[in-house]
């Protein structure tokens, strides 16, 4: 049955390369922002009070280098779908009927899409630049020691996570979407879901900065597992006990995420009004 | 097997107040109209049969096609096709339904449409085998081999529309819905649609539901006709009962000499109405009351035609007259 969503995988592969240019523009703008982000925190650790040697929150200013580096380069290969549009513009022009009257379930098709992107974002910029950072990080002394073989347990530990991010973060997009069908815009929707990921997953800020009990909450949420844990796995912050947890905790997520999911749309199909015609 | 019972759509609408004043006020306040597009109607249709579902603008036609194939939800009834609600069970039933709004494509607008074709084929998984018979078929009688290797934003719309229905046949639906499929087509692709469709419920058997507001369209393929207003039916039956609705009207159009005027002219009985337009005298009467046969001896001896010509009322004329008496007796209704 799932041969049906082959088509959507590959055009999710092939699209993502259609706008190489336009992905060629955003790595240029990662790249620049990623240099922002290091000289911000060097100069936030510069101006601490134990200077550079000093350790804020448990991370020293090469592992927070290392960090940022890092989620800027996982930000940018795993998540670039465009659920949230795609299925605001299906509402809009009503073409969400097209999908409506085939026999495959309008979640799949996107989940296949994204996993499309995935796929190629992975193998077009995930191997080269990951493989560049975490050697130049790495002999920069940026990173603990890359020994074998537990580097290669957290290597694949991280791989896991990235995939379930990913997933995690297609479900999310998709909920949202789903939410257009009341809104019938979804602006402030994406708006509101990019917002909430920034914050919650430990992109602008790891979450070892919140105050004491919002992390505890936060830690729990499936965000974290988003961003801030796949990094910290492969940064063999996490020891294997706590990776292994992490990713099952996002794999929990996304199993009730996809389920709450599928009550809103069959609920929210209820309300489809197709518009025009 | 279609079964439909009681099914009914009610659409919500915000109303709306006029003005920037009126905005702000339906930004903290809302109140709804409720409009029923489809109003309790039934209906069955049998395996194999072509329906014309015909009615005005806004009468309610495309509301019930996309219940029935399972894009909205009925407010209050139901929609069964073999046996299972297609809004219920989405995708078991879409494996065996094909649909094409007029309004709108289904194909990919980027892609060759060949492309098209083959997600398709891996979508409702289409054998090897099936996919190559069924794209002669469709190649043959659509014609659209010629363009298979075009992105579809490049085809014409007649193109694009042999497309769409090629598209909606490929798996081989045991029912077809056509919302409007000669909708803005030229009389050639109309006809070329037509042929499609006879071609298709001759050789496979499929049920299809058609709506138009080409009446040549349906009196080309359907033997049943389903007239709907304002959401209800307003007939339900055999598309040669509904041409006698009123009678077996005929015309019969004259070219007589210069003297011969209307008003003048010798009446043959009070069942014959006798009019002028351009030169020309026309004469309406029921078949069944006066004998054909009577009025043309009449014609030629009484009134000296030179040439005539005989027609039947049109089906188009007998579902104008229908509306036009329904919205009369709305208009006394509202008025009482």
């Amino acid at each position: 049955m799932l041969k049906k969503y082959k088509p959507f995988l590959r055009a999710g592969a092939i699209d993502t390369m259609a706008y190489r240019f336009n992905i060629l523009i955003w790595a240029g703008i990662t790249v620049c922002e990623v240099a922002c982000l290091v000289f911000l925190w060097l100069a936030v650790y510069r101006s601490s009070e134990g200077g550079m040697d000093a350790a804020i929150h448990g991370f020293s200013y090469r592992e927070m280098i290392a960090y940022v580096v890092l989620t800027t380069i996982f930000n940018f290969v795993t998540y670039n779908n465009d659920t949230v549009w795609n299925i605001n513009t299906d509402i809009k022009k009503g073409t969400v009927g097209n999908y409506l009257i085939k026999p495959i379930s309008y979640r799949g098709k996107f989940a296949a899409t994204s996993l499309g992107n995935l796929l190629t974002m992975t193998l077009m910029f995930g191997i080269p630049f990951y493989t560049a950072a975490l050697v130049t990080l790495g002999s920069l002394g940026f990173l603990p020691d890359l020994s074998f073989p537990t580097f290669f347990a957290h290597l694949g530990l991280f791989l896991l996570a990235g995939l379930c991010a990913s997933l995690l973060n297609d479900t999310i997009s998709y909920i949202f979407g789903v939410l257009c069908f009341y809104t019938s815009s979804g602006w402030g929707l994406n708006s509101l879901k990019v917002t909430l990921i920034s914050f919650l997953s430990g992109t602008l800020l790891p979450l070892a900065f919140f105050p004491a009990g919002l992390r505890e909450i936060v830690n729990r949420l499936p965000f974290a597992g988003m961003s801030q844990n796949p990094i910290l796995i492969l940064m063999m912050k996490y020891d294997l006990a706590q990776s292994i947890r992490c990713v099952a905790l996002t794999a929990a997520w996304i199993v009730v995420l996809e389920l709450f999911a599928k009550l809103l749309f069959s609920h929210a199909v209820r309300k489809v009004t197709v518009q025009g015609g | 097997m279609i079964e439909v019972n009681e099914l009914s759509k009610v659409f919500r609408k915000p109303i709306r107040g006029n003005g920037l004043s009126g905005m702000v006020k339906t930004l903290f306040s809302r109140q709804y109209e409720e409009v029923r597009a489809v109003d309790g109607i039934s209906f069955t249709v049998p395996d194999g049969e072509i329906v014309g579902y015909i009615g005005a603008n806004g009468a309610g036609k495309s509301t019930t096609i996309k219940m029935m194939c399972g894009i909205l939800t009925p407010s209050s009834g139901s929609v069964r096709i073999d046996g299972i609600e297609p809004y219920r069970k989405r995708r078991q039933v879409a494996q065996h339904i094909g649909v094409v709004f007029g309004q709108k494509t289904q194909l990919w607008w980027d892609i060759p449409l060949i492309e098209s074709f083959k997600v398709l084929k891996e979508i409702y998984q289409v054998s090897d085998a099936d996919y190559k018979e069924r794209m002669d078929f469709l190649g043959e009688v659509l014609d659209v081999k010629r363009f298979l290797s075009q992105p579809v934003r490049t085809l014409s719309l007649g193109e694009r529309m042999r497309a769409d229905l090629a598209a909606s046949m490929l798996h081989n639906p045991r029912i077809l819905f056509l919302d409007e499929p000669t909708i803005g087509m030229d009389v050639l692709v109309k006809e070329k649609i037509r042929l499609a469709i006879h071609a298709l419920n001759k050789s496979y058997g499929t049920t299809v539901i058609l709506t138009t507001h080409d009446m040549t369209d349906i009196e080309d393929l359907c033997s049943r006709i389903i007239l709907l207003e304002k959401g209800a039916i307003l007939y339900d039956g055999p598309l040669s009962k509904l041409k006698n609705r009123f009678g077996n009207l005929k015309t019969l159009t004259l070219t007589v000499p210069a003297e011969i005027r209307a008003e003048t002219a010798p009446l043959l009985s009070p069942e014959v109405a006798l009019s002028e337009e351009d030169g020309r005298l026309i004469l309406r009467f029921d078949a069944d009351n006066v004998p054909l046969e009577q009025v043309i001896q009449y014609a030629f001896r009484d009134l000296r035609a030179m040439d005539m010509k005989l027609a039947e009322i049109s089906i188009g004329d007998v579902v104008k007259t229908i509306l036009a008496q329904q919205e009369a007796t709305d208009g006394q209704a509202v008025a009482q």
